[in-house]
């Protein structure tokens, strides 16, 4: 695993020394997955669209559609469920309005990128943002590869990826489309225009099986069958169609043909039910959309006389051997014949790289060196699906990452931006016990979603995205391990506050009797950060100054009677109701409202502070919640002793009117 | 250490009132530890006084300034000369006072000086000593009469004890708590020494020399 890195600001890789939280270690390109979930939680969509950006120029694709190892790392998992880290950067990316590029002073190189996918997007970016031109050339008419002629408009609308593409080309990025590189362009002449040539055509052959009859109409392959369903095109399939293979193409085949009015659609595969390589939740939306999962039968044959009428499999007993290695076994007595008026093969796909003419492996890939992505022939490089094999977008995005990278390297000799992660950073281990039974369970903000039978009657997408509120009360429920409290020793009074709030007992003495923060214990509540007189400690998420301006912004533009409302989480829409004048400012807790930044915002010219949403039976964090009574009740106090009492609002209940004050118990 | 609290509010505004430029000064050793003289109290007083200020049409610039600890001369010269024409100190009454010597311009105290005390979990202290200048702790089972007993008296309970409550209500009688834990100890006999009355000449030590011995009378 590689971490490879642009010409944006790389703090966030020295952070902690490298201490990664499971979610952004899994990530192959360590996207700041705390950071941005913290920024979501407070409502931050612009700033938290910027973090993933930093790493991830396709944030709309991969929030939709990405395979997302993140979240089998996720620290919640043991706890009750992962965070939804994707559909967040699908919020992320929906609701924040996408920054203009930030480029590097030019400098002399040019490149031209072969394939508009994931992996020649990504390297584009990277290379267009360091300041050389750059130039993709696409066969297809369109930029996007897979995520255009692949996936499904289902799963990825078009507006999705246009969104992410538009971004990557404001880079100043040259595509030419509908130019084959080596039928329109040969390599060599490539090679002669361009100071490098990076080659990321993806795997465009859809396999079909040499059974007897697999040459009649109607029996279609995959990667053809989809691209005609991106294009718009009616396609007649009849009532009855047999998908042939087990894995997520197949299921996007499969649901695809019953949006073209199939009646009765099975998929037909080798491998057995908990073998089959297709994600379970795929399968699980496909039968949910009436799709039949018929598992280990081999196919024989195609029936029928001119057109098709079945398919004849055989029962398959065993896929791989001992070693793992495909060797099916069938029982050719057990024989079922699926009635069938379309067949279509989603069985893999494969190179289609013989007109290039660059040196191949035994598995017709393109041969490259892993570390630094060269071909042996000089000056070409080769990234994405075309040196992995079918693996997954954000594989294809960390590939196009490390050929920029590395291309950047030897025309510049700048950057040594193929570290690796896994030999430098360290991994935050699980939960403690004493956490786990102390954090409050709360289960995952499920995504509204069509319902199963209209989903079918089009290409519509199926998920519609979480709202602004659903999307930080999801953010709210990640821990921000690696993320939490750092200490600045040097200023700390020892006055063991710390260690007396925090319910996980992060706040930790050594034996020499001075105070250390326990990284794994820690859910970055800012209990600690609330109550240090001295000002020693940080979260790493969120700071006091970052507060102060996110509130002088909301104050520029104030009338002669607004109010500031902070509020856990989104702000309620009872507010907007009543019609009052206020500017909102989303927190993750009310505790990160010291009673100082409610003074200055008072003298920025507010004329009463609210704060809202802190409700019990909500809170994830109980015992901040005695604390930020405490703090209401000492702001009271000193706004009494000031005389302003008035200028300070308090409401509990989410749906309660802001003109009542409301006493917290 | 040394408990503090912050004073009313009116009462520093009452100080500061007439001068242009006031330095806040925290004090990062008993003060902080009280919760009340850390830079985050500085932050807070200053800003709330700005407020006021505002609201009552004054103008006095304020700035913030956090010693490691105001009773030592070394950290006072860490201060920042500056324009301003007061000091408001949030450290104790040691604090106030060295600065006061020192800084050449007024000094207020913005904190109480409250006891010598020990902490009793979050944000609570127990008063423990009165600096006396002559322990008795050791007859006491180390409980102070003279801090705890709301009389001061050496030789107790008196009568106004009542169901161990003294008669104040506001706390458990000192003597009591002393013979319960004498007795628990093993050693009620104790109880029964008279203690003599203290000689209160160690509470008019103004200086202490470890050398050269105090100027006692
Ligand atoms: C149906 C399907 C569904 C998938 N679903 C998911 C999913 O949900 N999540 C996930 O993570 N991954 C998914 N994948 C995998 C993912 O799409 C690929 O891993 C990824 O697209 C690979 O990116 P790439 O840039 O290497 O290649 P591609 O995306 O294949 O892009 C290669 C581009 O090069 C162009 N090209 C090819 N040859 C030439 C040439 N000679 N001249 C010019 N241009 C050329 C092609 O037209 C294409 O645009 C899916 C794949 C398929 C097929
Ligand atoms: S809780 Fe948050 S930071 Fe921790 S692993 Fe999950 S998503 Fe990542
Ligand atoms: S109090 Fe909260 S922020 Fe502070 S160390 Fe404990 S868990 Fe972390
Ligand atoms: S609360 Fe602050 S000053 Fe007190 S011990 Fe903790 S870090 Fe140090
Ligand atoms: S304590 Fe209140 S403000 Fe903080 S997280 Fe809980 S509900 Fe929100």
């Amino acid at each position: 695993m590689a971490i490879t890195h642009t010409n944006r600001s790389n703090q966030d890789d020295t952070r902690d020394g490298r201490l990664f939280a499971p979610c952004r270690a899994r990530c192959p390109i360590h996207v700041d997955v705390p950071g941005y979930l913290a920024a979501i939680a407070e409502g931050r969509f612009m700033d938290a669209l910027e973090i993933i950006l930093a790493r991830n120029p396709l944030p709309s694709v991969c929030g939709r559609v990405c395979l997302r190892p993140c979240e089998d790392g996720c620290r919640r998992c043991l706890l009750d469920e992962p965070v939804a880290i994707a559909a967040l950067k699908r919020a992320a990316a929906d609701t924040g309005v996408y920054p203009a590029p930030r480029l590097a002073r030019r400098i002399p190189g040019r490149i031209a990128i072969v394939g508009g996918g994931p992996a020649g997007l990504t390297a584009a970016h990277d290379l267009a943002a360091l300041g050389l031109s750059v130039s993709i050339y696409e066969d297809k008419p369109r930029l996007g590869g897979m995520l255009r002629y692949g996936i499904p408009n289902y799963r990825l609308p078009d507006y999705a990826l246009d969104r992410d593409i538009e971004y990557v080309l404001s880079h100043g990025i040259e595509a030419h489309t509908g130019v084959r590189i080596g039928r329109d362009i040969t390599i060599e002449e490539l090679s002669a225009q361009y100071d490098a040539v990076l080659v990321t055509v993806g795997l465009q052959d859809s396999r079909a099986l040499p059974i007897p009859g697999a040459d009649k109409p109607r029996v279609l392959k995959a990667l053809p069958f989809l691209e005609a369903c991106a294009n718009g095109e009616s396609m007649d399939l009849g009532a009855r169609v047999v998908v042939i293979g087990g894995g997520n193409v197949a299921m996007d085949v499969a649901r695809a043909a019953r949006r073209h009015h199939a009646k009765e659609v099975r998929v037909v595969c080798l491998e057995s039910r908990d073998t089959m390589p297709a994600a379970a939740h795929e399968i699980h939306d496909a039968e949910m959309e009436g799709i039949t999962v018929h598992c280990s039968w081999g196919p024989r044959e195609i029936t029928g006389e001119n057109m098709v009428e079945g398919l004849r499999a055989v029962r398959c007993e065993r896929v791989f051997d001992l070693e793992r290695r495909f060797a099916p076994v069938f029982d050719e007595e057990t024989v079922n014949e699926f009635a069938a008026d379309t067949i279509i093969f989603a069985i893999g796909q494969g190179p289609d790289i013989d007109e290039l003419g660059l040196p191949v492996t035994f598995r017709n890939s393109i041969m490259v060196d892993p570390v630094d992505l060269k071909t042996s022939v000089a000056g070409v490089y080769a990234a994405g699906d075309i040196i992995n094999g079918p693996t997954k977008i954000i594989d294809a995005i960390a590939s196009g990452h490390r050929a920029a990278a590395s291309i950047f390297r030897d025309l510049t000799g700048h950057g040594d931006t193929l570290e690796s992660l896994d030999q430098e950073s360290a991994v935050l281990g699980r939960v403690p016990d004493t956490m786990a039974a102390k954090v409050e369970t709360r289960r995952r903000i499920q995504m509204e979603r069509l319902e199963h039978w209209d989903a079918i009657l089009n290409f519509d997408e199926v998920e519609l995205g979480y709202t602004e509120f659903e999307a930080s009360r999801e953010a709210q429920r990640c821990l921000s391990c690696t993320a939490g409290a750092r200490l600045a020793v040097e200023k700390c009074a020892s006055c063991l506050t710390c260690t007396r709030v925090c319910p996980h007992g992060a706040a930790c003495l050594n034996m020499g009797g001075y105070l250390y923060f326990e990284v794994e214990a820690c859910h970055a509540c800012g209990a600690c950060v609330s109550q240090c007189p001295a000002q020693a400690i940080n979260l790493e998420t969120v700071s006091e100054e970052d507060l102060s301006r996110r509130v002088q912004r909301k104050l520029a533009d104030r009338g002669m009677d607004t109010s500031l409302v902070f509020s856990c989480g989104h702000v309620p829409d009872t507010l907007i109701e009543a019609g009052v004048d206020f500017r909102a400012v989303q927190v993750s807790c009310l505790l990160r409202v010291s009673e100082r930044s409610v003074f200055e915002a008072l003298e920025e010219g507010a004329s009463r502070i609210v704060f809202t949403r802190c409700t019990e039976g909500d809170c994830r964090f109980p015992h901040a919640q005695d604390l930020v009574n405490k703090r209401i009740r000492h702001i009271r106090k000193m706004l009494s002793e000031a005389e302003m009492s008035e200028a300070f609002l308090v409401t509990t209940a989410p749906d309660e009117h802001f003109t009542t004050e409301v006493d917290t118990p | 250490m040394i408990v503090v609290r912050q004073k009313p509010l009116d009462e520093i505004c009452a100080m500061i009132a007439g001068h242009r430029s006031v330095l806040l000064v925290g004090c990062n050793t008993c003060a902080a530890v009280s919760l009340a003289g850390g830079e985050t109290e500085v932050d807070t007083l200053l800003q709330l006084l700005r407020l006021t200020n505002k609201r009552h049409g004054m103008f006095i610039e304020l700035s913030p300034a956090v010693l490691q600890r105001q009773c030592e001369p070394e950290y006072i010269e860490c201060l920042q000369e500056g324009a301003y024409d007061a000091v408001l100190s949030l450290g104790c009454g040691a604090g106030v006072a060295l600065l006061a010597s020192t800084v050449g311009k007024p000094v207020y105290p913005a904190l109480d000086t409250l006891f010598i005390g020990s902490a009793k979990g979050l944000a609570r202290w127990q008063a423990e000593c009165s600096a006396c200048g002559q322990c008795v702790l050791g007859m006491t089972a180390g409980i102070c009469p003279i801090t705890r007993c709301a009389k001061g008296i050496l030789n107790g309970p008196c009568g106004g004890v009542s169901d161990g409550t003294c008669e104040l209500g506001d706390r458990p009688c000192a003597w009591v708590e002393i013979y319960e834990r004498l007795d628990s100890l093993g050693c009620a006999k104790k109880f029964d020494t008279i203690l003599a009355p203290k000689d209160n000449t160690t509470r008019q030590i103004c200086e202490w020399d470890m050398s050269e011995g105090c100027d006692e009378k």
